[in-house]
């Protein structure tokens, strides 16, 4: 009777210890899949690749202490929240050391709301079809880093990261209707910008 | 709300993301990789917290169990010792009535006295 439940106990522990390794894999693995486009936005926010991967650092370690145990499903709109939230910390700093530049975007005002100037012409093939990909790659950058942080979030998570709409409300704490609004004024800020490449 | 002149530009747009985030250099790559590492370890040593949290409330909750006790233990009222008395009662085997109702004999014993004398 005493080795049935040693065998039973060890088992047990086998199943847990195969339970756990497999979620630390699954973790591993997600980690890695959003870990350079969570560095590209954060270096889209911050401008230097350095404080970029602090933040990612500081957002993954974040990430696994309040998420790590949820299911992996919830993970993605999680782990992007708690990069928004550096991300804003960040600015927020920045803002209070009196290092925050007024940027086209934030002096643009009104105008960026003037939906007969923000409507694209037809006729034009769209921003960045006439630059090649280098011109074009620091041509987005540019004109990324000019939008609002708000803006830039909404896009780069509603479009490069191919989160859908509520998705993307629960990672940049907003209502979906805040998103919607967020993703329209990008788009129109971005083409606006990016057209002055050409 | 996208118009197809917005899709091409933003396909176009997210390739160039997709790229440059693909190209990182090696330096990066390896501080990606040890800040993932650094994550790990921290998730390694939650469940170890746990552990020593639900062994510490498992003690606590133990701890007050035993005080619970041994507070009933005192006030709870000590059983009375059993007098000589009623061990006799208890062992006899006449009847129990006899003994409920002795006053009522004594009685009638003064009674027949006081009758005969």
């Amino acid at each position: 009777m005493a080795a049935q439940i040693s065998l039973m106990t060890a088992f047990d522990d086998g199943r847990m210890e195969r339970s756990a390794g497999e979620e630390m894999r699954a973790l591993e693995t997600f980690l890695r899949g959003v870990e350079r486009r969570a560095l590209r936005m954060a270096e889209l926010a911050t401008g230097n690749r350095e404080e970029a991967l602090d933040l990612v650092q500081e957002a993954m370690l974040g990430f696994v202490r309040h998420y790590g145990t949820h299911d992996g499903a919830e993970w993605p709109p999680l782990f992007w929240r708690v990069l928004d939230s550096r991300l804003n910390d960040w600015h927020r700093r920045q803002r209070v050391r009196g290092r925050w530049w007024s940027r086209p975007a934030d002096a643009r005002g009104d105008d960026e709301d003037d939906a007969i100037a923000a409507a694209p012409d037809p006729r034009e093939p769209g921003p960045l079809a006439r630059l090649a990909d280098g011109e074009a790659s620091i041509a987005l950058d540019a004109a990324l880093r000019g939008l609002p942080l708000r803006q830039r979030q909404a896009f780069l998570l509603r479009l490069w990261e191919g989160l859908d709409v509520a998705a993307t409300a629960t990672a940049m704490r907003c209502s979906e209707g805040s998103v919607k609004t967020h993703l329209s004024r990008a788009l129109t800020n971005l083409r606006r910008a990016l057209e002055e490449h050409r | 709300m996208n118009t197809r002149h917005d899709e091409d530009w933003i396909r176009r747009a997210t390739a160039l993301l997709d790229r440059s985030a693909e190209d990182l250099d090696a330096a990066t790559l390896s501080r990606l990789n040890r800040a993932r590492q650094a994550a790990l370890d921290e998730r390694r040593r939650v469940p170890r917290r746990w552990i020593w949290s639900a062994a510490f409330a498992g003690a606590a909750a133990a701890v007050f169990a035993v005080a619970i006790g041994l507070h009933r233990r005192v006030d709870a009222p000590a059983p009375q010792a059993l007098q000589a008395g009623d061990i006799d009662v208890l062992t006899n085997d006449d009847d129990v009535d006899l003994y409920e109702n002795l006053d009522f004999y004594a009685w009638l014993g003064a009674q027949r006295k006081d009758t005969n004398g």
